[in-house]
């Protein structure tokens, strides 16, 4: 006994090390864990405060950006809500002649991003509204620009979103023009990819990329980017689409969570659905 | 005792910094790792057992902050620490720390850190383990040591006349 004790005394880092090591890749393999999403929620509560107190800092280096992004935004905002209330009011003609019902608009909270973690790739951010203003795992954030990811944690006034530039990061797209669908996922780098799209489908440079009505977590017609390259590998069915959204990641502040939206019934049928049968 | 509530504190702090103010510095999305290079001071202040505990410490505080991989920076720090912990020298660490061994040490453990952390990160993704090491992780290695001359000239200034 003394023998073993007088061994692992030899070797304590090791033991250590070797202990440390063990108890990450437990920490990993339990990410989904209640427990660990507790302890998560606890420390984002904690650490929202802390955050929400220094973001009284202000990055002036990207103010002036941010500044020229807004002029710009304005002008095509007043531009599109022109064309909006034509389209508006013929829409409406054409919905009471069908007899559809109008779709019910969505509910925003607005809110601060208060940190934001750029670092190898992670990409997450952590907004000053949780659960008290009625914020939940699942809700997509968005900006006045379009689509930026979704809340994957909460605490009661804190919470982390994913942005789309995440590698795990997951959303059912359409090219806007030719009604094409796909996925939208993170590669690396400043675009984003439009995936199994086949190489007959017609998809060009410069089309708009919108979320799809296929998606339980999106709303529907979300501008997510344009297409900014395409090629064809010989071996493969695809397409490759790089697209680049819209948004500016490193510079937003202010985000909209949207609530009210996650349909319960829907997943839980598509759950039911794609579940193995017995 | 107290060394371990000023470390914590300071590692906390640091923390905050990393993932508020740090990401005004960023450089094409590629931002230095603050948490490598103190974690490496540790190391060569106090040797491989403390910056092997401290490298877990910090990396399960910083994977908490983040919010998701909880286990990932643990992982990669903890490895980080016992590796910088190899540079430890009893009477010649205000020596290394003055010196640009300490940027040449924090060069080499912070390749180390990312080579761990895109091997496990890229696992199931559309990002390549190669391109995440080569474009991202040397990126963040080289900025990470050109921010460590700023603590190196100060212990410089401190420790060597």
């Amino acid at each position: 006994m003394q023998r073993l004790l007088n061994i692992i005394l030899l070797f304590k880092e090791y033991f250590v090390v070797a202990l440390l090591i063990v108890t990450s890749l437990i920490l990993l393999s339990f990410n989904d864990n209640v427990q660990i999403r507790a302890i998560r929620s606890y420390t984002i509560g904690f650490i929202g405060i802390v955050q929400d107190a220094v973001s009284i800092i202000p990055n002036i280096l990207e103010l002036k950006r941010e500044n020229e992004i807004l002029r710009q935004l304005n002008v095509n905002l007043s531009d599109e809500v022109n064309r909006l209330r034509e389209a508006r009011l013929e829409n409406m003609r054409l919905r009471t002649m069908l007899g559809m019902k109008e779709k019910s608009e969505f509910k925003l909270v607005p809110g601060d991003i208060i940190g934001k973690s750029l670092q190898l790739l992670r990409n997450t951010v952590t907004l000053n509204i949780g659960e008290q203003d009625g914020v939940k795992p699942d809700m997509p954030i968005i900006s006045e620009t379009g689509l930026i990811g979704k809340i994957i944690t909460t605490s009661a006034h804190y919470s982390i979103g994913q942005m789309m530039i995440n590698k795990d990061f997951r959303a059912s797209a359409k090219i806007q023009r030719s009604r094409i669908d796909g996925i939208i996922a993170w590669g690396g780098g400043n675009a984003v990819q439009l995936m199994n799209v086949a190489k007959t489908a017609d998809v060009k440079v410069g089309d708009v990329v919108t979320t799809s009505e296929y998606s339980s977590t999106f709303p529907p017609e979300i501008k997510i980017g344009v297409v900014s390259r395409l090629a064809e590998q010989p071996g493969s069915l695809f397409k490759e689409i790089d697209v680049i959204p819209v948004v500016d990641f490193p510079s937003i502040e202010q985000v909209f969570v949207v609530t009210a939206l996650v349909d319960t019934e829907r997943i839980n049928l598509d759950h039911k659905n794609t579940r193995p049968k017995k | 005792m107290s060394r371990h509530f000023k470390y914590f504190f300071f590692a906390f702090l640091l923390i905050m910094i990393q993932t508020k103010i740090v990401n005004i510095i960023s450089l094409e999305g590629i931002t230095p790792d603050l948490l490598i290079i103190w974690l490496v001071y540790v190391a060569i202040i106090n040797g491989q057992m403390t910056a092997t505990i401290w490298g877990f410490t910090t990396g399960i505080m910083f994977d908490l902050v983040t919010g998701n991989f909880i286990g990932l920076s643990a992982l990669s720090k903890t490895v980080a620490g016992f590796t910088a912990g190899y540079f430890y020298g009893e009477n010649k660490a205000t020596m290394t720390l003055g010196s640009y061994r300490y940027v040449i040490i924090v060069l080499l453990i912070s390749m180390v850190h990312n080579s761990i952390y895109f091997a496990v990160f890229t696992r199931g993704s559309e990002i390549g383990i190669w391109r995440a090491i080569f474009q991202y992780g040397l990126a963040s290695t080289f900025y990470t040591a050109a921010v460590t001359l700023l603590p190196m000239f100060i212990f410089a200034r401190k420790y060597i006349r």
